[in-house]
């Protein structure tokens, strides 16, 4: 303890009567030496401060973090007989204990709450949904839309969809022509889940462009989303904006719609390639002999892709009528050409086949190559 | 003799959950929070069921079906796969493995006591 005191004497003489009697570099140094001791002993007080204070919290937030997991868990036994709101009102009362008031708490059961949930179907997740509502953490959800960040919206978004808040999706249908790209996707998927009218009502307004990963996202929701009211999509095949006409062709694609096959014969003549050649996969893809013959004539005004295109399509259809077109593409001078026409005769089953070995015996050496290749069973176009 | 039953799953509140309704259903239940834990348990006792995530931190849930049935003493254990949506590959690897049942998440608790009673041999109390 003495020599403590000693040194601390030591210092304070150095400092104050010793210090006007060194050089003046000496001075210099010490003050720097004095400055840098009382700046590393505030840093250290900070770091320590700062452990403890987050040591304190820490214990804190798991202690709460305990025992709404526990709260939680505990709604697992309950009786399989019972019902949602018997459930629900047995275990109310022990949540509403739980200082609500205090935001972090109300954070983290809303984030443990929707964690569960989302583990879970039939009654537990009924219960889960009960509670939820009934503890008003749904008005967190929705504030959160009116948030200047779209980060936090999206949030919104989810939690809302989650807990299946449909009176909501009006709310949501603001954000569907959102500039952002991700809070649209996510305001446009939100919707189709929600709506109980009108699900596809965001398509009348969209003007931005749906991009095509986000065309993936929206058709797996659209038909994996159970009790969704599907419309005729042919009902935006006319739209302004190509990226709603590309959805809306897959869908109509996808749920066999046959109202839009005039418009999609329309479609035939739309200056965006992507959608004409999509069209075009439509008709193929359902097989609609009626029209085939606009297939036939549009072909000699197009590119290559779209030729292509509409021999694939002939060959689905493969009403027999376009056989010998089909036998002509297979001189073009184009070898994509010549193979895609080869395979659209051999769509065409015995008959196709049968015309196939005809052309092997009439054609030039490379051409038989390409019949043999065609005719072969184990290459899959 | 009251049946064994070891989940494996790495979510906290899902662990717990499980546990507390397999208990309610009247299991002895061990609980590991990854893969390597629950390998020791395995090698230390045995088992009448083993529920377990197919995605572990450490030792993944393929490997741990792997092990237990590539070991004659533990072949016999059933083994049920959780899995998330989407994950359906996987879950045709897990049986290929040799995995007795899978359940995909999100699910029904009843549905899983049902699962549960349907593979442990011996009944609950």
């Amino acid at each position: 303890m003495n020599s403590i005191y000693s040194v601390v004497d030591y210092l304070r003489d150095l400092f104050t009567t010793r210090l006007p009697y060194f050089p003046s570099n000496i001075r210099s140094a010490l003050i720097i030496i004095l400055f840098c001791a009382i700046v590393f002993a505030e840093l250290y007080m900070y770091i320590a401060v700062r452990r403890i204070r987050q040591n304190a919290a820490k214990r804190k937030k798991d202690k709460w973090n305990d025992t709404i997991s526990n709260l939680l868990a505990n709604i697992i036994i309950y009786g399989d007989d019972d019902d949602t709101e018997t459930i629900i009102n047995h275990f109310l009362p022990q949540f509403k204990k739980l200082p609500l008031y205090r935001p972090f708490i109300k954070k983290m059961l809303t984030k443990e709450l929707l964690e569960y949930h989302a583990n879970f179907i039939g009654k537990t997740a009924d219960v889960l949904r009960g509670l939820y509502l009934r503890l008003n953490l749904h008005k967190e959800a929705i504030a959160k839309l009116k948030s200047n960040y779209w980060e936090k919206k999206i949030e919104g978004i989810r939690e809302i969809t989650q807990m299946n808040l449909r009176t909501e999706a009006e709310n949501i249908l603001q954000f569907t022509d959102e500039e952002n790209g991700q809070l649209r996707m996510e305001a446009q998927a939100a919707f189709v889940k929600l709506s109980d009218d009108n699900p596809f009502r965001f398509l009348d307004r969209a003007r931005e462009r749906i991009l095509d990963w986000h065309q993936l996202v929206l058709f797996e929701v659209i038909t994996k989303t159970k009790n969704v009211q599907i419309p005729l999509f042919s009902k935006w095949l006319s739209s302004k904006n190509d990226s709603v006409v590309m959805l809306c062709l897959k869908l109509v694609n996808h749920y066999q719609q046959w109202d839009a096959i005039p418009l999609m014969v329309l479609l035939f003549k739309h200056e965006n390639l992507k959608i004409r050649a999509r069209a075009i996969e439509n008709i193929g893809k359902m097989e609609a002999e009626m029209v085939e013959e606009n297939l036939f004539e549009m072909y000699f005004n197009q590119p290559i892709e779209i030729k292509l295109n509409v021999i694939e399509a002939l060959g689905r259809i493969s009403s027999g009528n376009y056989l010998d077109f089909l036998k002509s593409r297979t001189y073009s001078e184009n070898f994509k050409i010549r193979m895609a026409a080869l395979y659209a005769i051999k769509l065409h089953g015995p008959s196709g086949e049968d015309l196939l070995s005809k052309i092997y015996h009439d054609s030039t050496f490379q051409n038989r190559s390409i019949v043999e290749h065609v005719l072969d069973q184990r290459i899959k176009n | 003799m009251i049946s064994k039953i070891l989940i494996v799953e790495d979510e906290v509140l899902m662990l717990k959950a499980l546990e507390f309704r397999l208990r309610k259903d009247g299991y002895e239940v061990h609980t590991a929070a990854d893969g390597a834990v629950a390998l020791d348990l395995i090698q230390a006792q045995s088992f009448d069921l083993i529920i377990t995530d197919i995605m572990l931190p450490f030792v993944g849930g393929l490997e741990i079906v792997s092990k237990v049935k590539g070991n004659p003493q533990t072949k016999d254990t059933p083994v049920i796969m959780l899995s998330a949506v989407g994950l359906e590959n996987i879950v045709l690897e897990a049986f290929q493995l040799g995995a007795d049942d899978f359940i995909t998440k999100p699910f029904n608790l009843s549905e899983l006591s049902i699962r549960v009673r349907k593979h442990v041999k011996q009944p609950s109390i």
